[in-house]
């Protein structure tokens, strides 16, 4: 091997400037990987993370099903009329939810269970008026089944047992509607015409916009009294142990119950296609990069071969045998993309070491002051790897060519 | 004992046959010339006895041992130990400078970088290129080069020193400082086999293998001319 590395070291060293450029080829294609990586993975990490902790690992909600019309009898009894949809009673609870939710807690995946009363509603203060979805809940469960305290500005949560005209509001509704602290009171309209003097005691900021731009929560007791549904509720959330398990946890359930169940997988399935959808054309880009750097090397390698014939035949003659012929070019190729491999660990982690200081006011899927980076280890591994690996692909064939040359031929040649 | 032997070789390159039924012994101490005309098969019959090439027919004996020459790891090891090369245009490795070009053949063979080193000095300053050591290869004179070349030939203290035209390219004065050096190698032992088409240069070796049109077709021994 000492032999092999030893002519490596020299050809590599005496074409100083084609083996810098092919370094920095390199170095640039491992360094898109990770900065690449480490940007679009700490998104999607971060959105998926705030998915989990806000929504339900598991939600049991009544099923959509098309309402039929019906033919109702009129109160005088003779005469038949047509009604449209399903009867208002029947629609959108949960019959003995609370014998579910005692059935579902012996299950030792699950870490607890809160019940949900979910409506539509309208919220206006002074001049300004907000459609969002209204979340009855129940404090005291809610903490155990959701990490909904953690997105609270002022962790106020238990405000809502306190007094039941009490709410807790999005922090973009309460932006839109123009309220900048606590302690403001709004009317909460509802869609059977009740409306109620409300106070907003906390904000909720969980950074994913749709969610924050919407989300009212209200004391459950508040809103079943306010739609006239005593008792009723319409979601069960479930948190279980692992979040990886929601999917075969949820069909086992469903099992169990006559209600939807669904895994927040399910529930976000388009986010997670979509996110995948972005991953493939990411990749496609640095692959598309890794490429070009593995042709420099192919390049590179191949001029060498083509223009060091006289020198290769030489060192057959001096007893070098095909194969360490073509280890030397292979050599090349890893030694450079070696390097390359290292210097593109350095620019990566510069590179985002300079992102994340940098301060920027993003509003889309996500809102965030700057960029939300991944800054894990893997993604340099990965990319040190993936870059030895096309370089070695990139070196094979010139290397095979090397050795495949006949040392006669060349010296009767020259 | 002969230290090469060949018998009955034929080469065929397309539909031209450039060795017609050769056979030839080399003796341990020969300083044997090969001239001829070009064209003569004198090169390729060098190539053979350096295990460059391979024979379409007819075999080659190391020590009376016939050579598998499909063999490539034993061949390149028989090579790199016993055989040394002195060709017409030096081909020393432009990305090594002197004294790298003579470690070369010794790293392949396994010897340690300082003892390579040493013994590439010590070649070196016998051949008068004392001080040169660390010049790159176009920093030195023709005859300095092929002297470089001569050294690193001699590196692995070979049996048999091939040479193929090796002052083809050099002025009288580098000729003669040449032959003397291959003389001077040889009475140290070392036999050398030198294809040259000069007759002036063959008369100073032991013995003339005279080719023509792929045969040989005289030997004469010069040994008690000496």
């Amino acid at each position: 091997m000492r032999a092999i590395l030893f002519i490596t070291f020299a050809l590599l060293k005496k074409r100083k400037k084609q083996t810098l450029v092919t370094v920095l080829g390199v170095a640039i294609s491992v360094s898109a990987f990770i900065v690449m990586s480490s940007i679009m993975f700490g998104f999607q990490k971060y959105f998926i993370q705030q998915v989990i902790d806000i929504e339900a690992h598991i939600s049991i909600k009544p099923k959509e099903e098309f309402a039929e019309d019906r033919l109702m009898r009129k109160l005088d009894n003779e005469s038949l009329v047509k009604a449209l949809g399903n009867r208002p009673k029947e629609k959108d609870k949960i019959l003995g939810w609370k014998d579910i939710i005692k059935t579902l807690e012996q299950n030792s995946e699950i870490i607890a269970i809160a019940p949900h009363l979910e409506s539509k509603g309208v919220l206006k203060y002074g001049a300004k008026e907000k459609p969002v979805s209204l979340i009855g809940i129940e404090p005291a469960l809610e903490s155990r089944a959701s990490v909904m305290e953690r997105f609270l500005d002022h962790k106020n949560l238990k405000a809502l047992e306190i007094n039941m005209d009490n709410i807790i509001i999005g922090k973009v509704v309460a932006r839109d509607l123009g309220i900048q602290e606590v302690g403001k009171k709004v009317v909460l309209a509802l869609p059977n015409g009740e409306t109620k003097m409300v106070k907003v005691v906390d904000f909720f900021n969980s950074g994913i916009t749709n969610i924050d731009a919407s989300r009212v929560y209200v004391p459950l007791k508040t809103l079943q009294a306010l739609l006239n549904r005593v008792d009723e509720v319409n979601v069960l959330i479930i948190k279980i142990r692992d979040v990886n398990k929601a999917e075969s946890l949820a069909k086992t359930i469903k099992r169990e119950v006559k209600y939807e169940v669904e895994s927040w997988q399910k529930a976000y399935l388009n986010f997670l296609k979509l996110f995948k959808v972005q991953n493939m054309i990411t990749y496609m880009i640095v692959f598309a990069i890794i490429t070009v750097s593995a042709f420099g090397i192919f390049n590179i390698i191949m001029m060498t071969v083509m223009e060091k014939r006289k020198e290769i035949a030489i060192l057959m003659a001096m007893g070098y045998t095909p194969k360490e012929v073509t280890l030397i070019f292979l050599c090349s190729g890893l030694v450079t993309s070696f390097w390359g491999g290292i210097l593109g660990f350095l620019m990566a982690f510069g590179i985002i070491e300079y992102l994340s200081t940098i301060e920027l006011s993003l509003e889309g899927l996500l809102r965030s002051k700057g960029f939300i980076l991944d800054k894990s280890y893997k993604y340099y591994v990965v990319g040190f790897l993936l870059s030895m690996f096309f370089s070695l692909l990139a070196s094979f064939y010139p290397a095979y060519k090397a050795s495949k040359l006949n040392p006669v031929e060349i010296f009767r040649s020259l | 004992m002969a230290l090469l032997r060949l018998e009955n070789i034929n080469k065929w390159v397309g539909k031209e046959q450039i060795l017609k039924g050769v056979s030839v012994k080399i003796e341990e101490g020969q300083f044997l010339a090969i001239v001829g005309p070009s064209g003569s098969g004198k090169s390729s019959l060098l190539y053979i006895l350096g295990l460059l090439d391979r024979p379409t027919s007819g075999s080659i004996y190391y020590r009376e041992k016939v050579l598998d020459l499909s063999q490539t790891e034993f061949i390149s090891k028989l090579r790199n130990e016993s055989l040394g090369f002195v060709f017409q245009f030096h081909y020393l490795i432009p990305e090594l400078n002197v004294v790298e070009n003579v470690m070369a053949p010794q790293i392949k063979r396994g010897v340690n970088h300082k003892e390579a080193r040493d013994k590439a000095m010590m070649l070196l300053e016998r051949l008068g290129l004392k001080g040169k050591e660390k010049r790159q290869i176009f920093e030195i004179s023709g005859g300095e080069m092929q002297r470089v070349a001569i050294a690193r030939a001699m590196a692995n203290d070979p049996e048999i020193l091939l040479c193929d035209e090796p002052t083809g390219n050099l002025d009288s004065k580098n000729t003669h400082t040449v032959m003397e050096i291959f003389k001077e190698i040889n009475r140290k032992g070392t036999t050398i086999v030198m294809v040259t088409h000069d007759l002036n240069l063959a008369k100073m070796t032991k013995g003339v293998l005279e080719m023509l049109d792929g045969e040989i077709i005289s030997y004469t021994s010069l040994e008690t001319e000496k």
